[in-house]
């Protein structure tokens, strides 16, 4: 009598198991939320929410209508429909200070005293002579064009989109030339991410055993 | 022996001839010859007037009317009688072990023909690494090395070197 009962409770036992686990599922549920952009491109909103996604989620951009049908687990959803809020606004205005910065490794150091910020960053580097070549400060929207014009440098670029989820403005085809014999020589063109606050400091030589290097300071604020 | 003129020249409705009457026991021809003119005379000639059940027919035919009720009356209470307690514990066991199988099998089928989503690395990577952009999206150049030289995660300078060999010697 006693072995029946076993058999009868265990067999209960397992039943309720597989269904405990197939409710557990269930509780794991996805959610689908369409999302339609006024200022911003479809395609630029699903890159920005794409580190928040979870490895259930998944997205599909539909270019036609500007939007973006988002799969993904209900307590992750609350944090993409909160950035995709913040990134969805008109063109927000940003203010980039950018300084061109002649550095070498020379015997004895001299730092222009405006270059004391970025001094012991460089010293890193054991670049010991910063020479200051000029600075401008730009005012701009997400989307418009900008240029910067410093002591035989010249500098076009455009704002970009402001990204939420890494705090920062795009710098899109930021293109640097030097002015040579009445000629305009490019030397650099790239994109870059600025977070907003931070001194980006990029530099630029031939070689990392080059003497001289010419180091561009960014900051973006807004 | 009769022959079968002889018989159908003396048969008669209710005869009780029993030269007549053993004859229609061994000729079937004759018999139903006789059947036309008198319909009971085949029970006379089984003489089933003479067959009478012992005790008599009124205490054969009780006894045949007691065994219907027996039989009845058995049929009924088989029909309804209680399934015990171990009968029906071993039943719902059986039930049991018919479900429990079949959501097990169903389970495995299910998951060996489940198509799961393909996951982009760029979705399924820690979120961690990838909140921070690279500053450098994009250089245009063949021969160039990009270094972001490592620094905190919160530092307010970040430092990147490119080490391009277009780049003029006399920046």
């Amino acid at each position: 009598m006693k072995r029946l009962l076993t058999i009868v409770l265990t067999l209960l036992f397992l039943s309720a198991s597989a269904f405990a686990d197939d409710a557990a599922e269930v509780g794991k549920s996805l959610t689908v939320h369409s999302f339609q952009f006024k200022y911003k491109k479809a395609e630029n909103a699903a890159a920005a929410i794409k580190p928040l996604m979870s490895a259930e989620g998944s997205m599909s951009i539909r270019p036609a209508a500007n939007s973006l049908v988002v799969t993904d687990l209900p307590e992750n959803m609350k944090k993409i429909v909160a950035a995709l809020a913040d990134f969805d606004v008109e063109a927000q205005p940003f203010r980039l200070s950018v300084r061109l910065v002649s550095a070498g490794r020379v015997g004895a150091a001299r730092v222009a005293p405006e270059l004391r910020d970025i001094e012991s960053k460089l010293a890193l580097m054991r670049y010991n002579a910063l020479d200051n070549l000029g600075s401008a400060d730009v005012m701009g929207k997400e989307g418009e064009a900008g240029q910067i014009e410093l002591n035989g440098y010249r500098a076009d670029f455009k704002f970009g989109e402001y990204d939420p989820a890494s705090d920062s403005i795009n710098l899109v085809d930021f293109k640097l030339s030097r002015l040579e014999a009445d000629q305009l020589a490019p030397m650099m063109k790239t994109t870059l991410n600025l977070k907003l606050g931070q001194t980006v400091i990029i530099g630029a030589t031939k070689q990392a055993q080059s003497q001289r290097a010419l180091m561009i300071v960014f900051s973006a604020k807004r | 022996m009769m022959s079968c003129d002889a018989f159908r020249t003396s048969f008669h409705a209710d005869t009780e001839n029993a030269a007549l009457l053993a004859h229609l026991r061994t000729c079937d021809r004759c018999l139903d010859f006789a059947a036309t003119v008198d319909p009971d005379v085949l029970f006379r000639s089984l003489g089933g007037e003479d067959l009478v059940p012992p005790g008599g027919v009124d205490a054969f035919v009780d006894d045949v009317m007691r065994q219907v009720r027996v039989r009845s009356a058995e049929n009924t209470v088989t029909a309804v009688a209680p399934v015990s307690w171990t009968r029906r514990l071993a039943i719902a066991a059986a039930l049991a072990v018919v479900i429990t199988s079949a959501t097990l099998v169903s389970r495995n089928d299910t998951t060996a023909t489940r198509f799961e989503p393909v996951k982009r690395a760029a979705i399924s990577a820690p979120r961690a690494a990838l909140t921070t952009k690279p500053v450098v999206e994009t250089y245009e150049s063949d021969s160039a090395t990009i270094v972001e030289v490592a620094g905190e995660h919160n530092d307010d300078v970040k430092i990147v070197m490119i080490f391009d060999e277009n780049l003029p010697a006399d920046l």
